[in-house]
C-alpha cells in the first residue's frame, strides 16, 4: 500500500492550478484534504501522472455571508474543511441543514483535513455535502484557463464519482441561496460516521395559515448520485403535511430511486427504508415547524 | 458496576477479600507495566525495528479464488534499478520445505503448503511471487512489472457446497475430496433420547467469516550473518519458540541457527500464531542477499493473507422433555478451514463445550473440516466456543418459547449445579468447578429480568420495542495436558516455563517466552514472582519473547498463559526465595529460619537492624565470594509446569436492545457480562481482557462480516471501507460483573481470561431481538445481525403468519 511515483506541484494560486491541470490534459488530480485520494494512491487503484497541491492557494477558503433578504447569499471557499463548516457561526446561522449534515461525516480526523469542494467533485453517491447542497440549490463555481463557470447543483453529476468537470477545470467556490425556513435530516449507518446506507434532507416553507410549499426533499446513497424526490416534493406542495399527505408522498419517493446493493445493504431494503426514512423526516419537519410557530406566537404575546 | 462483587459464603468459595488478605500481590490492580512506554510511543513494535542496510519485501499474491499458474516472467521487474531479488515458487520448492502444522486436525493429512504457491492457487491473496527492493514502493512496481499468466480454475466458496458431490476440488493430490478430516465424540444414546423426546429442535446456525484484525499488522525483520550461521527473526508473534520449530523445518536449518524475538505485539487474538509464508520468504531473501529484509503487512494485504475465524454451519439438534429438562444435544457441523491448513487448523473447541453449561449425558458431536477457495481460517479469540454458544443458547431460547417458558427458569432448570462439579461432560472434558447459576442470577437482577418479563412488549415512545436476551457459558481456558494434546498431534507442550536470574543490582531479571501481545503477562508474572519472593513488585523485570534468552516454552494463547505460568513462576521463585534466604542469613550471621525477604533486602524476622540488602546478597552469589562452602555460587532458577488440567471459566450475559418493528433497526442499550475467572491476579487487567473481548465479540455479532461474492469468489470486504469493525463510539454501554470461585487444578485457583468476551454476545442479541419482537415471531438462525437481517426475519415471520393464514 505505497503509491506508486508521482510528481507533485504547489500551486500558488488558481491561475497556476488550472494551468497545470491543462497541461497534463487528465492525468493530474488537485489535492485538498486529500481524504479519499491519497488512500486510492496508496491501495494503487489509481496511477497518476501529477498532484497539484492547492492548500497553499490564498482565498480559497473562507465563508462568507453576502446579501441580504431575498438577495442572500452565503460563499463558502471550495477549500473550507468540514471543521470549519462545524465551527463557523455564520454556517450555524446562515446553513444550519449544511451544519446538522457535517457532522455526520467521518470521523475527528476526516473533518479537521477533508474539505466542501474534494467532497462535491469526489461525488460519493452517500456522501453527506453533495446531498446538501443540492437539497439547499447551490451553486458550483469552477474555473479554468477558458474562463468560469456556475453549475447547479442538480446538474452537477454525470454518475456515480463523475462531477461534471472537464480536466481543466477546478471548483473554486460554493454559493447558497437564502436557507429554506424549515428543515430535517436522517440518516442510517452501520457505524457512527461510516458511508449511509440511506440518508434524508428535506426542507420547506410554511405560510402562517399552515400551508406548504417549496418543499424540497434530497436522497442519498439510493442511486448513483444524491438525487431529488420531484414526485413527493409536489404532492406536498399546498398542503397541510397531515400524516396522509405524508405517506402518499414517500410511497412516490421509491420512483426516484436506483439503490445499489453492497456490503451495507441490499438494493431491496433500501427500497423498504427510503419512503419510511422520507415520512420520520417529514414529520420532524412538520414538528419543528410548529415548534419554531409556537415560540414565535409567545413571543408575539409578549 | 464494574467492580468485583462480593461472593457470599459458600463452600468451595473465597471472596477476594480474603484472597487479598493471603496475597499481598495477587489480587490488587497494580498498573500495567507495559504502559509507561507504550503510552510514551516507546513501543517497539516489528516496524520500529531498523537495521543499516535493510531491504523491504513485497509480495504478488493471486487475484483468482482457485487458479493455474501457466507462467512467470520476472524479467521486467528485474531490470527496475533498485530491484534486488525475486522469488518465485520453483526456487521456494527448491530451497525450503511446505509450512508445517502445529495443531493439526487429527486425521488429516499434511498438505504441501510452500511459501509461494506452486502449480496452484487456492486462494485470493496467496503469495505467487516476491520481491525484495530498496524501498517498498518500489517492490510493488516491480510486482506491477511480473507478469503471470493464470487460467482461473472453477471455485467453490461455500463450505456446505464444497462437500457435495461434483465440487471443484482443491487438493486432489492429496484428498479426494473437500473433507479435510473429520472427527467427533459422543456420550451415551442420543439417538435414543431424541427419538423418545416430548420435543424436538433443530436448527442450521450460520457463523460468518471474520478477521482477528489486530492493530499491529503481522510483520518480520529476517538478518542472516553466514559467517555466524545465525538467522535472527523480528516478528510479531503470540509464540516465538514456535516460530523458531517451524523456521527451522521450513529453511531446513537447525533451531541453533534461529533466533526469534518479539518485543512489543500489538495484538494477535489467535491470529499470530505460527509461520506465515512471509516469515519463509523473507528468510530466504535475507539468506541469499546477506542484507536484512523486512516486510511490513499491509492492511489490504492483511484482509487477505492472514488467517481468518469463526465461519462454520452447525447443525444442533436440542431435545427436552415436556418440562424442559434437556435430554439430548447432537451438534454436527462444519467449519470452512479455507483454501490450505493453517498453524492452528480452524476452531476445534466447538466439540469441547458444545453442551455449555448444561446437565446432559446423552449428546454427539461431529466436525467436519471443509476447504474452500478462500483465505485460511485459523485459531481466533473463542476458538470455536462463541460458535457453538450462539448455536445452543439460541435454540435454548427456541424451546423456552416453544414450551411456553420463561428463558430463565428454563436455563435454571437445566444447568449444573457446583455440587455436581468435577462433571464429565459429553465431550470428554472435564468442568472443574463453578457455580454457574449464580452468574445466570446476577445478570438477570442486573437488568431487572424478572420486572421486564411481566411487562407486555409494546412501544416506547420512539416506536422502539425493548427486549432483553440470555447466554450463560462454560469456556475451556488452558489444555488438559500434554498427554491430551499427544492424543490429537498437537506439535507444542501444555506447559509454560520462567527463569529467574539475580542480578547485582539486587533486582531479579524474569526471563519468559511469552511475548507481550497486550494481555499483560509482564504485570501479572512480575506479581506473582514478587508475592512467592516477598520483594517489591519493582524489584522484578520481565523479559519477553526473546528465544535466545527464554527457556522453551508454548505461547501466549488458549487462555492459557497463566494457567500454566502461575505454577511455573511459583516452582522457580521457591527455591529462588530459598536460595536467597541462605546466603543472606549467612551474610547476616543468622539461622535461614530467621530471615525474611522484604522489599529489597533480606533480614531478621524480629531484629530490624540485622539486615542486609538484595544487592549485596546477589552479589554474593555471583561472584561466589561470602557465601557457605557447601553453596555453589550463582543464582538462577527455571521451572516449567503443566497443570493438571483445563480450568472452565464461566458466566452469563444479558443483552438489552431497543428495537424499530418498522425498519429493524436497534441499538444494544446494555450489555451486562456476569463472569468468573477464579482468582483475579490484577482485577484490573481482567476487565480490560474481558472488555476487550466483548467488543470483538459485538463485532461479529452485529456487523463484522468477510463476505465473498457467489459468483466471481472474490472478497467483498476486504477493506477497513466495507468491513464493520466497531469504533470506540459504536460500543454499547457494558457492565461487568465477576463473581472468584477459585478453580481447584491451578496454582493460585486462577482461570483464563483473555477470550471469554467474545463468547455470549451473538447469543444474548440474538434473544432479546426475539424477546422484543415476540408478537411477531422472529427467529435468528445467523450472525452478523444487521438491521437488514432483523427486517428479514420480520418479513420472514410476516410471511409464514400469512401462509399458515391461507
Amino acid at each position: 500500500m505505497k503509491a506508486a511515483d508521482f510528481l507533485y506541484h504547489r500551486a500558488g494560486s488558481v491561475a497556476e492550478a488550472v494551468t497545470l491541470l491543462d497541461e497534463y490534459a487528465g492525468e493530474a488530480r488537485l489535492l485538498a484534504g486529500g481524504q479519499s485520494l491519497m488512500p486510492m494512491l496508496n491501495m494503487r487503484l489509481w496511477r497518476l501522472g501529477a498532484l497539484i497541491d492547492v492548500n497553499q492557494v490564498p482565498g480559497l477558503d473562507g465563508i462568507e455571508a453576502e446579501g441580504e433578504g431575498d438577495l442572500e447569499e452565503t460563499r463558502i471557499g471550495a477549500l473550507t474543511r468540514y471543521v470549519s463548516l462545524e465551527r463557523s457561526e455564520v454556517v450555524a446561522s446562515r446553513l444550519p441543514l449544511l451544519a446538522e449534515m457535517v457532522r455526520h461525516i467521518g470521523d475527528r480526523q476526516v473533518r479537521n483535513r477533508g474539505t466542501l469542494g474534494g467532497s462535491l467533485v469526489q461525488g460519493d453517491p452517500t456522501a453527506e455535502m453533495p446531498l446538501g447542497c443540492l437539497v439547499l440549490g447551490a451553486r458550483v463555481r469552477v474555473e479554468s484557463g477558458r474562463g468560469s463557470r456556475e453549475i447547479a447543483m442538480g446538474e452537477f453529476y454525470d454518475g456515480s464519482y463523475a462531477a461534471a468537470l472537464e480536466f481543466d477545470e477546478m471548483v473554486t467556490e460554493i454559493r447558497f441561496p437564502r436557507h429554506p425556513s424549515h428543515f430535517a435530516f436522517s440518516e442510517l449507518t452501520r457505524r457512527h460516521g461510516d458511508f449511509c446506507v440511506l440518508s434524508v434532507a428535506v426542507t420547506g416553507e410554511c405560510d402562517s395559515d399552515g400551508c406548504w410549499h417549496d418543499l424540497r426533499i434530497g436522497l442519498g446513497g439510493v442511486s448513483d448520485m444524491p438525487v431529488p424526490a420531484e414526485a413527493a416534493s409536489a404532492r406536498l406542495s399546498g398542503t397541510r403535511l397531515t400524516d396522509d399527505d405524508i405517506r402518499e408522498a414517500a410511497a412516490l419517493t421509491v420512483e426516484d430511486i436506483d439503490p445499489p446493493s453492497d456490503m451495507r445493504a441490499t438494493a431491496e431494503y433500501r427500497t423498504h427504508l427510503v419512503p419510511v426514512h422520507v415520512r420520520r423526516a417529514l414529520q420532524q419537519l412538520r414538528a419543528r415547524a410548529s415548534a419554531t410557530e409556537l415560540l414565535t406566537r409567545t413571543r408575539e404575546n409578549r | 458496576m464494574n467492580e468485583f462483587v462480593e461472593a457470599p459464603a459458600a463452600p468451595k468459595e473465597t471472596t477476594r477479600q480474603e484472597e487479598s488478605l493471603k496475597h499481598r500481590l495477587i489480587g490488587t490492580s497494580v498498573p500495567r507495566t507495559e504502559d509507561e512506554r507504550l503510552l510514551r510511543g516507546d513501543g517497539r513494535f516489528t516496524d520500529d525495528v531498523q537495521f543499516a542496510h535493510q531491504l523491504e519485501m513485497a509480495v504478488g499474491r493471486c487475484p483468482f479464488p482457485h487458479a493455474r499458474i501457466l507462467s512467470i516472467d520476472v524479467s521486467r521487474a528485474l531490470e527496475l534499478e533498485g530491484v534486488k531479488h525475486v522469488l518465485t515458487g520453483e526456487q521456494v520448492r527448491e530451497q525450503s520445505a511446505p509450512l508445517t502444522v502445529l495443531r493439526p486436525v487429527p486425521g488429516a493429512p499434511q498438505l504441501p503448503y510452500y511459501a509461494l504457491a506452486q502449480d496452484k492457487a487456492t486462494y485470493e491473496g496467496q503469495p505467487v511471487v516476491s520481491v525484495v527492493a530498496v524501498s517498498r514502493a518500489l517492490a510493488e512496481d516491480a510486482i506491477e512489472l511480473i507478469e503471470i499468466e493464470y487460467e482461473p480454475l472453477p471455485h467453490v466458496s461455500d463450505a456446505i457446497a464444497a462437500l457435495e458431490e461434483g465440487a471443484p476440488l482443491l487438493h486432489p493430490q492429496s484428498l479426494a475430496s473437500n473433507l479435510l478430516a473429520s472427527n467427533g465424540d459422543r456420550a451415551g444414546e442420543p439417538e435414543a433420547r431424541i427419538e423418545a423426546a416430548d420435543v424436538v429442535l433443530r436448527s442450521r446456525m450460520r457463523i460468518g467469516r471474520v478477521t482477528p484484525l489486530p492493530m499491529e499488522t503481522r510483520g518480520v525483520v529476517a538478518v542472516w550473518r553466514p559467517g555466524a550461521r545465525e538467522l535472527s527473526i523480528h516478528t510479531s508473534t503470540q509464540v516465538p519458540h514456535l516460530v523458531r520449530k517451524q523456521l527451522a523445518e521450513s529453511l531446513r536449518i537447525g533451531e541453533e541457527c534461529i533466533r526469534v524475538s518479539a518485543s512489543d505485539v500489538g495484538g494477535g487474538f489467535g491470529m499470530k500464531l505460527g509461520v506465515y509464508p512471509e516469515d519463509v520468504l523473507a528468510s530466504l531473501h535475507a539468506m541469499a542477499l546477506r542484507r536484512p529484509v523486512k516486510w511490513i503487512e499491509d492492511r489490504m494485504e492483511h484482509f487477505r493473507a492472514s488467517t481468518h475465524g469463526r465461519e462454520s454451519i452447525h447443525d444442533y439438534c436440542l431435545a427436552a422433555d415436556a418440562e424442559g429438562r434437556f435430554v439430548a444435544m447432537t451438534n454436527t457441523y462444519t467449519t470452512d478451514i479455507g483454501g490450505w491448513n493453517s498453524p492452528f487448523g480452524s476452531s476445534q473447541l466447538s466439540s469441547v463445550i458444545f453442551t455449555g453449561p448444561y446437565r446432559v449425558a446423552d449428546a454427539a458431536v461431529e466436525r467436519r473440516v471443509a476447504m474452500t477457495n478462500k483465505t485460511p481460517v485459523g485459531a481466533y479469540r473463542g476458538y470455536g466456543q462463541p460458535e457453538v454458544n450462539f448455536a445452543l443458547e439460541v435454540l435454548v431460547d427456541r424451546l423456552a418459547r416453544k414450551l411456553g417458558k420463561d428463558p430463565l427458569a428454563l436455563r435454571e432448570l437445566n444447568m449444573l449445579r457446583p455440587e455436581d462439579l468435577p462433571w464429565t461432560v459429553p465431550s470428554g472434558a472435564v468442568y472443574d468447578s463453578g457455580d454457574y447459576l449464580r452468574t445466570l442470577r446476577m445478570a438477570a437482577e442486573a437488568v431487572d429480568y424478572a420486572a421486564h418479563r411481566a411487562s407486555p412488549r409494546v412501544p416506547r415512545p420512539d416506536g422502539r420495542i425493548l427486549g432483553i436476551g440470555l447466554s450463560s457459558f462454560v469456556e475451556r481456558t488452558g489444555y488438559a495436558s500434554a498427554r491430551f494434546l499427544a492424543n490429537r498431534g498437537s506439535k507444542f507442550g501444555a506447559h509454560e516455563s520462567v527463569t529467574l536470574r539475580a542480578n547485582r543490582s539486587g533486582t531479579i531479571d524474569l526471563y519468559t517466552g511469552v511475548s507481550s501481545i497486550g494481555q499483560s503477562s509482564e504485570t501479572a508474572f512480575a506479581q506473582i514472582c514478587a508475592e512467592v519472593l516477598g520483594v517489591d513488585f519493582d524489584a522484578v523485570r520481565v523479559h519477553s519473547g526473546d528465544t535466545a534468552s527464554s527457556p522453551l516454552n508454548t505461547g501466549a494463547f488458549a487462555s492459557r498463559t497463566l494457567i500454566a505460568a502461575a505454577g511455573a513462576l511459583r516452582e522457580a521463585a521457591l527455591p529462588f526465595r530459598d536460595k536467597t534466604l541462605r546466603l543472606g542469613a549467612w551474610a547476616l550471621g543468622i539461622a535461614p529460619e530467621e530471615a525474611v525477604i522484604e522489599g529489597y533486602e533480606v533480614r531478621h524476622r524480629d531484629d530490624a537492624d540485622k539486615r542486609v540488602p538484595l544487592s549485596d546478597v546477589f552479589s554474593r552469589a555471583i561472584l561466589g565470594q561470602g557465601i557457605p562452602h557447601d553453596e555453589t555460587p550463582g543464582l538462577e532458577t527455571t521451572a516449567h509446569f503443566e497443570p493438571p488440567s483445563a480450568a472452565f471459566s464461566f458466566g452469563t450475559a444479558a443483552a438489552v436492545v431497543a428495537v424499530d418493528p418498522e425498519t429493524g433497526e436497534f441499538s444494544v442499550e446494555r450489555f451486562v457480562m456476569v463472569h468468573d475467572c477464579g482468582v483475579a491476579v490484577n482485577p484490573m487487567i481482567v476487565e480490560g481482557q474481558v472488555r476487550g473481548a466483548l467488543v470483538q465479540g459485538l463485532g461479529a455479532a452485529l456487523g463484522e462480516e468477510l463476505r465473498y461474492d457467489a459468483v466471481t469468489g472474490q472478497l467483498l470486504s476486504g477493506s477497513m471501507l466495507d468491513y464493520a469493525v466497531p469504533r470506540a463510539a459504536d460500543v454499547p454501554p457494558i457492565e461487568l460483573l465477576h463473581t472468584e470461585v477459585p478453580s481447584p487444578v491451578t496454582t493460585f485457583g486462577v482461570r483464563g481470561v483473555g477470550e471469554v468476551g467474545t463468547i455470549p454476545p451473538g447469543a444474548a442479541i440474538a434473544n432479546a431481538l426475539c424477546d422484543a419482537l415476540a408478537d411477531y415471531g422472529v427467529e435468528f438462525s445467523a450472525l452478523p445481525i444487521t438491521p437488514e437481517s432483523v427486517w428479514r426475519a420480520l418479513q420472514a415471520a410476516r410471511e409464514s403468519t400469512q401462509g399458515a393464514a391461507a
